[in-house]
């Protein structure tokens, strides 16, 4: 397929949702289908830029001509959203769509690997998912098990190092031995952090990292008066990698809100919400999400 | 021209004929895109037109009781504009909202409360009512002041005041207890050192950048975020509208399954 796009020279403000437009022309159809995206007005170039096989040595999925690759975010993180109603218009029960979530995670989790994303943290689980009904509850913990036992060898090949931030007492044993040793066997891989927040809210995290800061202040290896926002920043979940703010953060299924996740992390992500349902959250998703970032002025809050 | 020149030069003829069709092609299809861009924005101002007179009657009458209290960030540089702000705030007032935050990174807003309290007469500064109305019809508006400091500054300071009590009773013969933090010594916490303002049930970015720019983040974890783009184009019709599209969401706080 080749893909033509153009950067539109009006821009639209006051708009909720500004509309992206792409044009494709489908090597299979031979028609040009105008969908919906922005960007560059220069005749793409047809070359393919190849990002680097995997440890499998399957070919990657080359990053688009309408991305610059300097302006890629570092770290996206994404909130799934969508997986029940996916099921519903299908006449399926929400256990398929949480399945066929699972098989779209790791789709975008190579694609990410590709395109040079470095840590990709994902909205697995909240710690309100708990008060959810018990069949589901126990439905998704096996899902989780069975999807690691699954996909622990895809990420060892495609060098995905693996993580997990959140209460994690609170699932079976088992499942948190599991999570440890999927740590430890991925821990080397340095093509993509993947970050799994499962039992996790966004104040969770910060009540520990002040439980922590608590604890280091008892141990005599901080002074009262040492404790300021920056020490309870290194005590953040997410403090397990190199890049803890999210860049970009993703929420599919059409909410407009945070859902109390990375609440500490977010203050200068550019968000984007869509209303696609994530099962159906392909790459022409992906990269209107990450057009969208790149056009975007960021300020880092100019402080 | 001999057989020979003319078969080597006819596929280089095709070729160059096949190019320029394609570019012409290409220019054309730019222009049809441009043209429904610029029908899109054109669409989009006359609705924003018809709302503000009431012809669209579906946004005439707003239900506004999900929308307890509203919050409005806006990007430092343009919070210079008093005049603006004002006219935003005077615009919610009409609609019916009476408890509003305004945010900016820098603390322009706060430093302008003054000149905003002379300009809208009504309204009154959140320290001055003892509970903010969340029910019925206050007189007046409340407005909240917020910046940078109220952030994570405050996590800190709420953090450390707990810290402190806890080693004052632990001086006094009690047991140094980490686990003392739950969420909820952190909410009272928060309220004692100034943040005492609710979680706003709806935020509404002004600015180039569709981040919160470092509101509150410990006030934000169900909040429905909105960006409304540069307060320069401002417009009523699109605070409507997007007001009107928060009234009809249903929130179920991740608690409740399947759809």
């Amino acid at each position: 397929m080749t893909m033509l796009s153009l950067r539109l020279p009006i821009s639209l403000v006051n708009s909720v949702t500004p509309p992206n437009i792409r044009i494709t022309l489908s090597s299979k159809t031979h028609a040009a289908v105008v969908s919906k995206r922005s960007s560059a007005t220069a005749l793409p170039s047809l070359s393919t830029r190849n990002e680097g096989a995997s440890v499998s040595g399957e070919v990657s999925e080359p990053l688009p001509a309408e991305l610059a690759a300097e302006l890629m975010p570092k770290h996206v993180a994404v909130i799934m959203d969508g997986n029940g109603r996916w099921a519903k218009l299908r006449g399926l029960p929400a256990s398929a769509g949480h399945r066929v979530g699972m098989q779209t995670l790791m789709t975008f989790a190579k694609l990410c690997c590709s395109w040079g994303v470095e840590v990709l943290t994902v909205f697995m689980f909240s710690t309100q998912n708990w008060l959810r009904p018990k069949v589901e509850v126990d439905f998704l913990l096996r899902l989780y098990e069975s999807s690691l036992i699954s996909t622990i060898e895809c990420m060892k090949m495609e060098g995905i190092r693996f993580s997990m931030i959140g209460d994690l007492s609170k699932f079976p044993e088992c499942l948190q031995r599991m999570i440890i040793s999927a740590e430890n066997d991925t821990k080397h891989n340095s093509r993509l952090q993947l970050i799994v927040a499962a039992s996790y809210s966004g104040k969770y995290d910060v009540v520990q990292a002040c439980k922590s800061v608590a604890k280091n202040t008892k141990d005599g290896l901080l002074h009262l008066e040492d404790i300021n926002e920056n020490i309870i920043e290194q005590e953040l979940e997410t403090k397990c990698t190199k890049f803890p703010y999210p860049d970009l953060l993703i929420r599919t299924g059409g909410d407009l809100r945070v859902s109390n996740f990375l609440l500490w992390q977010l203050a200068y992500t550019e968000l984007y919400f869509n209303s696609v349902l994530w099962p159906d959250f392909g790459k022409d998703d992906f990269l209107d999400a990450l057009s969208s970032f790149q056009q975007r002025k960021r300020t880092y809050g100019g402080r | 021209m001999d057989f020979r020149d003319t078969v080597h030069w006819l596929p280089l003829c095709i070729v160059t004929i096949r190019n320029l069709g394609l570019r012409l092609a290409w220019y054309f299809l730019q222009i049809i895109v441009s043209a429904w861009y610029s029908i899109s924005v054109v669409g989009n101002l006359f609705e924003s037109y018809f709302v503000s007179c009431g012809i669209l009657k579906k946004y005439k009458s707003l239900h506004l009781g999900n929308v307890r209290y509203l919050a409005i960030v806006i990007e430092s540089e343009e919070a210079y504009q008093i005049s603006k702000v004002v006219k935003l705030l005077q615009w919610l007032d009409s609609i019916g909202i009476t408890n509003v935050c305004l945010y900016d990174m820098n603390g322009v807003l706060k430093k302008s409360k003054e000149t905003i309290f002379q300009k809208l007469k009504k309204a009154k500064s959140i320290e001055e009512v003892s509970e903010v109305v969340t029910h019925g019809a206050p007189d007046h508006m409340t407005l909240e002041f917020l910046s940078y400091v109220d952030g994570k500054e405050a996590v800190a300071k709420a953090a450390n005041l707990i810290f402190v009590e806890n080693l004052k009773q632990h001086n006094l013969g009690g047991e140094l207890d980490v686990q003392v933090f739950l969420e909820s010594h952190l909410n009272e916490a928060l309220q004692i050192v100034g943040s005492k303002g609710p979680a706003p049930d709806l935020l509404l970015v002004y600015g180039p950048v569709r981040s919160h720019l470092g509101f509150p983040a410990w006030r934000l974890p169900y909040t429905e975020i909105i960006h409304m783009g540069s307060l320069n184009y401002m417009r009523y019709g699109s605070l409507i509208k997007a007001i009107y599209n928060f009234t009809k969401v249903h929130q179920n706080y991740g608690k409740f399954s399947l759809y």
